[in-house]
């Protein structure tokens, strides 16, 4: 079967690509670009471990086809740290301990960043609106909670 | 969990989709946000062999006047509609049903036109083909049993859109084009009341507008559901009034959703109501919590909203 040509950027790199027809912008991220932060979990868009930012919307990349994607804007949890230096977020999910087993972290980082880039001061309510869409099975949610309020306001963090 | 294989086509005109649909012969079907449909390709429950995106067609998009009526782009997300000024002073009842609509990324990336077509459910249909077939194929696969209720003659799947009810109350007509040409009917005329085939649509149809008579409305939406995100309704109960008039909707206890009119919202009123809607209810052991629970639920949603709605008139 012909496979189709998309271009679009990833984490600020412009990428051309033939890409199946049928193929999921995920399996794209992960086998060919090798970018194996994005997770996959359930992979039927429930669980939102593979969440990825498309066009500053978070988006389930296991239910999105790379054709779909094609002139989109990707950005994924490879892409938030600027060298040496973790995003915000990064920082701030280390901070509070945020993290379990990190399966659902990557998705939960860009569901938040996402929601942070709309409104850099979310209340607690629209936090929990926003993470609620990513499953932590650890039921690690007050921390990671309290992550993300703690970048929405450093200067209110203890 | 990969794909199978099909052709992907994306077009940017009604005209483009139609003659794709031809080319395909017959065997595509239509991509919207694909937070329904790709998940059901992925578990073979639809094998097409093209898959026709719309999201080229950006006129689908949009929210507008046209004469007494609002139009809305079958293509517009959730979330949109949600943030939308007219639906919030117009359509309470649609205002709430979008917000109660799964979780805020899908929100985002789902449409209402996918929504309101979304394919009926069971705990034993929306599985794996390897699940499946180590079942047996149920009525709603083409075979002769159903997995959920043994010795059922009929698929008794659960049609669980949250905005479907929200949308009959306020008496919503859906716009058709296939390769027949343009049609408009009320919603209540999509659905066929079987569960195996919920739509009465035309090999080819493309829902491309929801039409609601712009009119401001009071109501609201309740949805009995396990979590508070994600979850797809066990029961979803909407109200609408308009001109002292009330419609109540109840959805995702059945193949379709089924509306009842009331002049008043009085007690007495509202049991005969609740005894209408429990009767019309056609709830199976094919969701995670038990049939009479989510019947004897109808009653408390449905005095939930009078009750909320009397308090708000005084």
């Amino acid at each position: 079967m012909e496979k189709i040509h998309v271009t679009l950027t990833v984490n600020g790199d412009r990428i051309e690509a033939d890409v199946p027809q049928f193929q999921t912008l995920l399996e794209m991220l992960r086998d060919t670009l090798e970018l194996t932060g994005t997770k996959e979990g359930c992979g039927q868009g429930a669980c939102g471990s593979c969440t990825v930012l498309l066009n500053g919307r978070p988006a389930r990349s296991c239910i999105l086809l790379a054709a779909e994607a094609d002139g989109a804007d990707v950005v994924t949890i490879e892409g938030l740290a600027e060298g040496e230096r973790l995003h915000p977020l990064q920082e701030s999910f280390m901070d509070k301990g945020a993290v379990q087993c990190g399966f659902c972290t990557p998705g939960m980082i860009l569901t938040a960043k996402g929601l942070l880039d709309r409104n850099q001061n979310p209340s607690k309510t629209e936090i929990i609106t926003s993470v609620s869409s990513n499953l932590c099975r650890c039921t690690g949610y007050k921390k990671i909670i309290e992550a993300v309020e703690a970048t929405a306001a450093p200067s209110d963090a203890t | 969990m990969i794909l199978p294989r099909f052709m992907y086509r994306k077009a940017v005109s009604i005209d483009e989709a139609l003659a794709l649909y031809k080319q395909s012969g017959s065997d595509a079907l239509y991509l919207s946000g694909g937070t329904d449909l790709v998940p059901r390709v992925k578990l073979r429950l639809a094998k097409p062999a093209m898959l026709i995106d719309l999201k080229g067609i950006t006129d689908l998009g949009t929210v507008e006047d046209e004469n007494d009526w609002i139009r809305i782009g079958a293509l517009s997300t959730i979330t949109d509609l949600k943030e939308n000024s007219i639906i919030k002073e117009y359509f309470p009842a649609f205002r709430a049903s979008l917000e109660a609509t799964s979780c805020e990324s899908l929100r985002m990336r789902g449409t209402i036109g996918g929504n309101l077509l979304q394919n009926s459910r069971c705990l034993f249909y929306n599985q794996s083909e390897f699940w499946r077939k180590s079942k047996g194929f149920c009525l709603k696969m083409g075979g002769d049993k159903c997995n959920a209720v043994p010795g059922a003659k009929v698929c008794l799947a659960n049609y669980a859109s949250d905005n479907a009810p929200a949308l009959l109350t306020l008496s919503a007509e859906i716009r058709l084009t296939g390769p027949d040409g343009q049609r408009q009917i009320p919603l209540a005329d999509l659905y066929s009341g079987k569960a195996g085939k919920p739509f009465l649509l035309a090999p080819g149809e493309i829902l491309t507008h929801i039409l609601i008579p712009k009119r401001k409305t009071t109501g609201d939406y309740e949805k009995l559901r396990i979590r508070g995100a994600i979850d797809y309704p066990l029961l979803g109960v909407a109200l609408s009034t308009f001109d002292g008039k009330s419609r109540f909707a109840v959805g995702a206890i059945g193949p379709k959703p089924n509306v009842f009119e009331v002049d008043s919202l009085d007690e007495q009123r509202l049991l005969e109501m609740v005894k209408d809607a429990r009767q019309a209810a056609r709830p199976a052991p094919n969701t995670v919590v038990d049939t009479a629970y989510r019947r004897d639920m109808i009653a408390i949603l449905v005095h939930r909203l009078a009750g909320r709605a009397t308090e708000e008139a005084k």
